[in-house]
């Protein structure tokens, strides 16, 4: 057992030697030679290379080492008092260090500005003359007084060795040249925030960051004036800021970020003033190194000029705009804005020289929320039953934001549930202790709901209904799940036959015949976004309010995609353009009308609507479980509009050819045999006598709805209470029979024919 | 024991501290013809200073044609002369530098070379009339690193000045003066003199 060492701090005349003073006995151990390098590691991952010398007065205890080239993680606070083992101390063989390859960190911008590197490397190579060095680590080389104020070793000898020793043969190329405060700033931040996702829209942001800031020279000599602004459009929750950081970090640029509201001040004249002073700060940092100035929410800074919002505000826009204009001269930074509104924005500032490229930033796509779910649980541990690829499917319209919400909720429902467990239950969870588990992320999907549908007019909680909820009907059923269901789950056959997913679906038939129901099981069977509208959420007593509410609806809609748009009881909602009718209820109607028909097959929509981007050669590329996706991907794209009305003789013609409702589905009042299921259902947690036959009741019920059916049930039950008292134990037969006799059903048979008549000639 | 080898190595590093002592005193002398030559570069300056805050035109001197600039171009000339004669100087202390680095690295290959045959405890053995190896090393060592370190200093002292900024020039003496480190030469000294039985045990 070797005896620990204490550390002593270095003898002052030692600094800068690169000397570790040994006891001669711990040196003959290790096998160490006068001068001989060895790499001291400390506790917590730091190391400091030194060379070993015998201590003056040859004690055997301590170890005094002089913190010359050390990794920059090590702090000589550390060193304090601290204890080493003498296995903490390893012999390393240094070759000579053929080419080395170092960042010079210097102290001062000006002296980086006026220096050239190869000035730099010349001294830094005078400098470096006998020491040994080691890779990644940082030489302190301050106590000589030059401006160098440390060395930063990337590699040495290319790589092929860890350490060497410099020696005057040594060719050294310095990489870069930075003044030591921007290294600290950069080691402070810590590295880069991996996103995930958003690959295409950080390439296309890196190109023309790196570009200008990257190649000055030669971009000056091609003549090009490359682009200096960029503006990224996108909803909230998208990670625009966390981008503009990321790529920032990335291409090592300093970030200068603005703020709407820190810069508008209440004095005249002040806003502009800070606007100023702003951009002297970014090209002030854009002397030292690449510089990026970050206008987050310019929406806030730059809004539209009019002789309404008054004159402080257009002075401020006025005042960016030159801004903007002026840094074209001089070889400065780049701009990048960031806004959820563009349309808010000054035209003026949407135009090449101000803002070159609009760079737009949707909503993630299946397969970018996988990789963004991927990124945001890199560092949770995962369970084996955890399928990120099926959680991207169920969190269709959930933006960069709501995912890390989402992972780190199934984080703490993971901590919560194994707390808990933890007392009884401790033993049966085996191997899946303290891992988050595929259930955990279920629940955390039911408390974070998407962002871009909290504030939005359609949505709609609802309890899950499954199919077999539901007596009867079974074609219906199909021809639902065919339009709503089989796209998400056979995407290859999809595409392998050539069609896409219908665009519309009109249920139509008698009332209480559970065209609602159909629908609420349609969607929650399919892992899509469900959104309804209401005649009462759509009115209002202005003007125009109406259709923007339908318009954004559908912006929400497909936003979120793949969704279902429900709209119950759409004859009212839009009425008929050719009844004739001139009332102004109407006219609103048929305004509505219109703005469906637009949303239904429109030219298009808007630029700002854009998500993901048309497949690149990369994408080709990869495996085949993403091929799945991409064809899954490719399929939804659209939002699909289900609409049930009993009086489809209301609707407009316009609204019921192909390509808008692609099915019109007729919901016929239940048959023989689906009366039975629906009395089944409805019987299940009743107590019945024996006598009662429901096949008897079946037959009798010829035209009742499912909600006639629901009602019988009810009503032969409160009769059962009403006749025997509170303690009857079954409903019998002739309370059945009872309640039969004075029940009228609710659909008529003319109404019935006219049903079928209806659509009989054209589409069924 | 290797007693041969320790005999042959004592040989080697008494003659590098023979040569290292001559080297000292031509150093001292070298710095020594500096220091006038600094303080005229730091009167140039000063007459430059005065020669841009004066108006000429204002005075009886007026009459002589292009004076201020005539001035100039003379006082330039004369920091011109000067600083190349300094860079001269500085180029002899390196190429002073060179040479102890080459005993000092010779010393040093020789002890790797026989590193076998002098273990630890030989080099720290020191006795009445010479001191350790390890000790020698170290001091031959701290000597090259010290001469390394102000040939560094001094000649990016001399790069740094530009006849044109005037405050630099000003401050050249001062700064060429500060890098002087009496506690280095008392090292060098202080070693020579340990040293001084060891080379006299010749």
């Amino acid at each position: 057992m070797r005896p620990e060492l204490l550390v002593l701090p270095p003898e002052h005349s030692d600094l800068g030697t690169q000397r570790c003073r040994l006891g001669p006995a711990v040196m003959e151990d290790l096998g160490l030679r006068l001068g001989s390098p060895v790499l001291v590691t400390l506790p917590g991952g730091a190391s400091c290379l030194c060379t070993a010398w015998p201590r003056p007065d040859l004690a055997d205890a301590y170890l005094q080492l002089d913190p010359t080239c050390s990794s920059p993680n090590l702090h000589p606070d550390a060193l304090r008092g601290l204890r080493l083992g003498a296995e903490r101390l390893t012999a390393l063989r240094c070759p000579r260090v053929k080419r080395l390859r170092v960042t010079a960190l210097v102290q001062g911008g000006e002296y980086r500005r006026r220096t050239s590197a190869q000035a730099v490397g010349a001294l830094a190579a005078e400098l470096l003359t006998g020491l040994y060095v080691h890779e990644k680590h940082l030489v302190n080389i301050s106590h000589a007084g030059t401006p160098i104020h440390f060395l930063q070793v990337d590699s040495v000898n290319s790589g092929s060795h860890k350490a060497g020793r410099v020696t005057s043969e040594t060719r050294l190329d310095v990489v870069s040249v930075r003044t030591v405060e921007t290294h600290r700033r950069w080691a402070r931040e810590g590295s880069a925030v991996p996103l995930g996702g958003l690959e295409e829209v950080r390439a296309s942001l890196k190109e023309m960051l790196t570009l200008p800031l990257r190649y000055p020279i030669s971009t000056q000599r091609v003549g090009v004036a490359v682009g200096r602004g960029a503006l990224l459009v996108g909803p909230p929750g998208v990670g625009k800021t966390q981008l503009v950081r990321s790529v920032a970090r990335d291409v090592q640029a300093a970030l200068v970020t603005v703020s709407g509201p820190v810069v508008v001040g209440s004095r005249p004249g002040e806003s502009e003033e800070n606007l100023r002073a702003a951009f002297t700060r970014a090209s002030e940092a854009a002397r030292e190194e690449p510089c990026v100035l970050f206008i987050d929410e310019i929406d806030a800074l730059c809004p539209k000029r009019s002789s309404s919002t008054g004159t402080p505000e257009n002075r401020l826009v006025a005042q960016l705009l030159t801004l903007m204009d002026g840094i074209g001269s001089d070889e400065g930074f780049v701009i990048i804005g960031a806004t959820n509104r563009p349309d808010a924005l000054d035209p003026a500032l949407r135009r090449p020289g101000r803002f070159d490229r609009e760079i737009v930033v949707g909503v993630p796509t299946l397969q970018q929320r996988y990789r963004v779910l991927q990124c945001v649980c890199r560092s949770v541990p995962l369970s084996a039953s955890v399928d990120l690829n099926s959680i991207a499917e169920m969190t269709s319209g959930y933006v960069g934001a709501d995912l890390s919400a989402l992972s780190r909720e199934a984080t703490l429902q993971a901590i919560l549930h194994s707390t808990q467990g933890g007392a009884g239950n401790s033993g049966q969870s085996g191997g899946e202790d303290g891992k988050v588990r595929m259930e955990h992320f279920v629940k955390a999907l039911r408390l974070v709901p998407p962002s871009c549908l909290r504030s939005s007019v359609g949505v709609a909680e609802f309890t899950p209904v499954s199919w077999e909820r539901i007596g009867g009907l079974e074609e219906v059923k199909l021809k639902l799940r065919q339009s709503v269901e089989w796209p998400m789950k056979f995407p290859e056959a999809f595409v392998r036959m050539g069609v896409c997913r219908a665009r519309g679906v009109l249920l139509y038939g008698p009332p209480g015949c559970a065209k609602t129901t159909l629908v609420k099981a349609a969607a929650s069977s399919s892992h899509c976004s469900f959104l309804t509208l209401s005649g009462a959420e759509l009115y209002s007593p202005y003007v125009g309010d109406s259709e923007r509410t339908l318009a954004k609806l559908f912006r929400q809609a497909r936003a979120c995609s793949p969704s279902v748009v429900f709209l119950d009881e759409i004859d009212s909602m839009v009425g008929c353009r050719d009844d004739g009718g001139g009332s102004c209820g109407s006219s609103v109607q048929a305004q509505v009308l219109s703005v469906l028909l637009n949303e239904l097959d429109g030219v298009g929509f808007k630029t700002a609507e854009r998500r993901g981007t048309a497949p690149s050669k990369r994408d080709k590329e990869r495996a085949h479980r993403d091929q799945r996706m991409q064809l899954q991907e490719a399929c939804n794209q659209d939002v699909m509009i289900v609409a049930a009305t009993n009086r489809p003789d209301m609707l407009d013609s316009a609204l019921l050819r192909p390509g808008r409702f692609d099915h019109i589905i007729y919901v016929p009042p239940p048959d023989l045999q689906a009366r039975l299921a629906i009395l089944q259902l409805h019987t299940e947690k009743m107590p019945l006598n024996s006598d009662v036959c429901l096949e008897d009741l079946a037959t009798q019920t010829n035209l009742f709805s499912g909600a006639d059916l629901e009602n019988l049930c009810k009503e032969a039950a409160l009769l059962a209470l009403h006749e025997e008292g509170m303690s009857v134990s079954a409903v019998q037969q002739k309370h059945f029979q009872k309640v039969l006799q004075n029940f009228q059903p609710s659909i008529s048979s003319q109404q019935l024919l006219q049903y079928q008549q209806l659509f009989k000639h054209s589409y069924r | 024991m290797s007693q041969p080898a320790l005999l042959q190595f004592h040989q080697e590093l008494r003659k590098c501290f023979q040569s290292l002592k001559a080297n000292q005193t031509v150093w001292n002398g070298v710095l020594e013809e500096c220091t006038p030559l600094l303080s005229s570069l730091g009167n140039l300056a000063e007459q430059l200073r005065a020669l841009k805050s004066v108006e000429i035109a204002n005075t009886p001197l007026s009459t002589f044609p292009n004076l201020p600039e005539r001035l100039q171009h003379k006082l330039l000339n004369a920091v011109d002369t000067v600083l190349g004669e300094l860079s001269e100087k500085v180029n002899a202390l390196d190429l002073m530098r060179a040479s102890v680095c080459k005993q000092v690295a010779a010393v040093f290959q020789m002890y790797e070379q026989n590193s076998e045959l002098l273990p630890i405890s030989t080099c720290v053995a020191r006795c009445a009339l010479s001191p350790s190896i390890a000790d020698m090393l170290e001091w031959l060592q701290d000597t090259e690193r010290y001469y390394r370190m102000q040939c560094i200093q001094r000649k990016n002292l001399l790069q740094l000045l530009k006849p044109d900024d005037l405050t630099l020039l000003e401050t050249a003496p001062k700064r060429w003066t500060s890098l002087d480190s009496p506690r280095g030469e008392d090292r060098i000294s202080g070693a020579l003199f340990q040293v001084s039985f060891f080379m006299a045990s010749d």
